[in-house]
């Protein structure tokens, strides 16, 4: 054991739904290439028995195939979740998306804004964000949080925004107190007091664990999460606990 | 054993609180001692922030000091270098690039950098993107020089790799609130062990952050003890474990072992 242990620190959390995962490649990075079986493994082997998973294919080529490649991966894997991406570049294409995977009971839609160079002023953000809102379907968006709060203002969307940094916590704080949909990962909430601050003002139940396996370490928010100031039970809604209930993933449990 | 290279203390101007987490934070992950910069004096007003933090190193045993040098109050410098170094309680200098407006390649870094050499007095430098070559080539440039650069260059970590390669009295240390999947591991492998050090930017940053990034890279225990402390208390003359004692009242230094290879 070096002093670099993480075991010690983490102890025995265990993640049951984490919110951020991507399979596939990123073609203007060396890596890494994304295949199920290496994500998965990835997960498993930092204790994380569920994934929210979206496609890069979808993302960044076809936002079709590449769902359906996702669709079939959930199918033969139990922990996976699956995540459609739509394509903010084709609006009249990704709310047809949108309709599709709401008739094949997908929960949940992710947009990369950032990938797609798509700024959240621009008229196609909005008009997904109704599209999504009207199916009910849960959120995922990338972008400067700051920013992409607007277009999902007022729609009574549920949003989990997966890129808020720290140094924006206190826009989205007082973005997400008048938007009772609005949530965010933890991954970039890694200042040594992001989380507790976020849980104080809005509730635990607000946060939600994002590793964005296999792009970024996926220990780092684990620490975050396992070294911070929450009580057991704010632990537990981070961990996915709160993910699975936006998610319907758990129908018995209280909502 | 760990010493972190890059911390604060003091308020930020975001929406943390974080002041009274320093010790605290630490004791999180297992970090022995912190060689921090006052964040009044990286954002703001150096020699202010250099005499705060002077009256909080009074206080405790665990955290050294940098003083922060802002290239454009070179005067200001020489009077908190002569202030401070000596009390053996500031062993380094801070320079923030970003909030003095001073460029790596400005004609203020080359004036600070040599009144920092002719202190002996290493340099943490925060470095981003390709600003880590001008760092590395100006080290070359100024004899005597040892400079720490601050987030190895964040995104341009490979070009951290190629300024460390390029001068062997450039030393790297990860921190970023961002954390790649297998940066560390990559600078680690392309890059002499004896130039990597830890540090974390807390308490802007939590540990979390770069400690995973090295953990998740899997030094052997060799390296991962010269990053974790063996580099850093040479390169500051900080004393070894052995010589502190565990109710924190600091004992002699002692001479550190031979240099691993």
């Amino acid at each position: 054991m070096t002093a670099f242990s993480t075991e010690r620190l983490i102890g025995g959390l265990t993640v049951t739904l984490d919110l951020d995962v991507l399979i596939g490649a990123h073609p203007d990075r060396d890596g890494p290439p994304g295949t199920p079986e290496a994500v998965l493994g990835a997960l498993a082997a930092h204790r994380i028995t569920g994934a929210a998973v979206a496609s890069l294919r979808a993302a960044l080529f076809d936002m079709a195939s590449g769902n359906d490649e996702v669709l079939a991966l959930a199918a033969e894997r139990p922990e996976v979740v699956p995540v459609g991406a739509v394509d903010l570049r084709d609006p009249i294409g990704a709310a047809a998306e949108i309709d599709r995977l709401a008739a094949l009971s997908v929960r949940a839609v992710r947009l990369f804004p950032d990938e797609q160079h798509v700024e959240a002023d621009f008229p196609s953000v909005r008009h997904v964000a109704k599209r999504a809102a009207g199916h009910g379907l849960v959120v995922l968006t990338g972008g400067d949080v700051r920013r992409f709060w607007r277009p999902f203002g007022g729609l009574g969307a549920t949003v989990v925004f997966l890129d808020t940094h720290f140094y924006h916590l206190g826009d989205f704080l007082v973005a997400a107190a008048d938007e009772p949909g609005f949530h965010t990962s933890t991954r970039l909430l890694n200042s040594p007091d992001a989380l507790e601050t976020a849980a104080a003002h809005l509730g635990p139940d607000r946060l939600v664990f994002g590793s964005r396996t296999p792009h970024t370490e996926t220990v780092v928010p684990l620490l975050r999460l396992a070294t911070g100031g929450l009580d057991p039970a704010g632990v537990a809604a981070v961990a996915g606990g709160t993910a699975r209930r936006l998610l319907g993933l758990d129908p018995g449990a209280a909502s | 054993m760990i010493i972190d290279v890059h911390a604060h203390w003091g308020p930020w101007f975001f929406t943390m609180d974080v002041t009274r987490l320093s010790l605290r934070t630490m004791d999180r992950y297992g970090i022995d001692l912190a060689i921090v910069s006052a964040t009044e004096a990286v954002i703001y007003d150096a020699p202010h922030g250099n005499r705060a933090l002077a009256e909080v190193l009074e206080t405790t045993d665990r955290l050294y000091g940098y003083v922060t040098v802002n290239p454009r109050r070179l005067a200001d410098a020489e009077r908190d270098l002569a202030a401070y170094l000596p009390t053996g309680r500031f062993v380094g200098a801070k320079i923030h690039t970003d909030y003095t407006g001073s460029p790596v390649s400005s004609p203020q870094m080359r004036d600070a950098l040599a009144l920092l050499a002719s202190h002996g007095c290493p340099a943490l430098v925060h470095t981003w993107g390709t600003s880590v070559l001008d760092l590395a080539a100006l080290c070359e440039q100024t004899p005597g020089l040892k400079v720490i650069a601050g987030h190895m260059g964040a995104d341009g970590y490979r070009h951290a790799i190629e300024a460390a390669n390029g001068c062997d009295r450039v030393y790297l240390e990860p921190c970023w609130s961002q954390a790649p999947a297998g940066r560390f591991a990559e600078v680690a492998a392309a890059v002499a062990p004896r130039q990597l050090l830890f540090g974390t930017d807390a308490t802007l940053i939590d540990p979390a952050s770069a400690f995973g990034a090295v953990a998740a890279a899997g030094l052997s225990d060799e390296i991962a003890e010269q990053v974790a402390w063996r580099n850093a208390a040479e390169l500051f003359g900080l004393p070894s474990p052995r010589s502190r004692n565990t109710d924190g009242v600091q004992g002699e230094p002692e001479p550190l072992p031979p240099r691993l290879p």
